[in-house]
């Protein structure tokens, strides 16, 4: 076995395996009872597919991949800043928040609760918001 | 010969990096709260990155893509604690049942 063959082994058994992980995170998104850890997920993603990007260039012997992936990073850091700036704005600060959990949505929550559209969440029931405390 | 011992050395050194990401992802699923999980996700964002990119240094040798490769790690160090900083500055904000989770001091 050359070298070069073993080398090609190497990096697809490590592609491989990060691309489990990546599902495995995914699944940990999808079920995150609140908007923080899918945020965190995905930062998680985004680490996991520049590591694979950096090894693809490698395997396919071409350099400019690695700039996709510097540029990939810029990207993904400034999708945690904006997103981070939005719910910092929407719910302002410990004092003010009602009862609910404002941000979190799942299967477990009513329908009519989601992340998104913050007045909206205000104005849910608050006898539901009392059984939900109930039940936690 | 010496081309085998750099292999071993790369697969060394990839085989931790992969490592490192498991245990983030294990981490993930074992702690119960966003504040102890970026604890867990930090650990690939540092380690798991830099010895999965340093076994590819090892094995390009030295050329232009080495030193984009440690462009690459100066700035995921610089930028991965701001945006976990910033998450947990929106968990601070949003959780309206945060003291069963933390325990606050009280300002004097």
């Amino acid at each position: 076995m050359s070298v070069e063959t073993a080398y090609q082994f190497l990096f697809l058994t490590a592609l491989i395996i990060l691309g489990i992980l990546m599902g495995i995170v995914l699944i940990r998104s999808i079920i995150g009872p609140r908007v923080t850890d899918r945020i965190l997920c995905i930062n998680m993603i985004g680490t996991l597919v520049i590591c694979s990007v950096a090894i693809l260039s490698w395997l396919l012997h071409e350099g400019y991949l690695i700039d996709i992936a510097l540029i990939y990073a810029m990207i993904s850091f400034l999708t945690v800043l904006v997103l981070a700036s939005v719910y910092i704005r929407k719910g302002s600060g410990p004092a003010r928040a009602p009862e609910g959990d404002v941000l979190r949505s799942g299967p477990e929550m009513d329908a009519g609760v989601s992340c998104a559209g913050g007045d909206r969440l205000m104005a849910a029931d608050p006898a539901d918001r009392i059984k939900e405390d109930a039940d936690e | 010969m010496s081309e085998w011992i750099r292999f071993w050395v790369v697969a060394v050194l990839l085989c931790i990096g992969v490592i490192c990401y498991a245990v983030e992802v294990v981490g993930i699923f074992r702690f119960g709260y966003v504040l102890n999980r970026m604890h867990a996700s930090g650990i690939g964002d540092t380690m798991g990155l830099l010895f999965i990119v340093l076994s590819l240094m090892i094995a390009s040798g030295l050329n232009l893509n080495t030193l984009k490769i440690l462009l690459l790690i100066i700035f995921m160090w610089l930028t991965s604690p701001t945006s976990t900083h910033f998450l947990s500055m929106v968990e601070m904000r949003t959780n309206p049942h945060l003291d069963r989770y933390v325990s606050r001091r009280k300002a004097p």
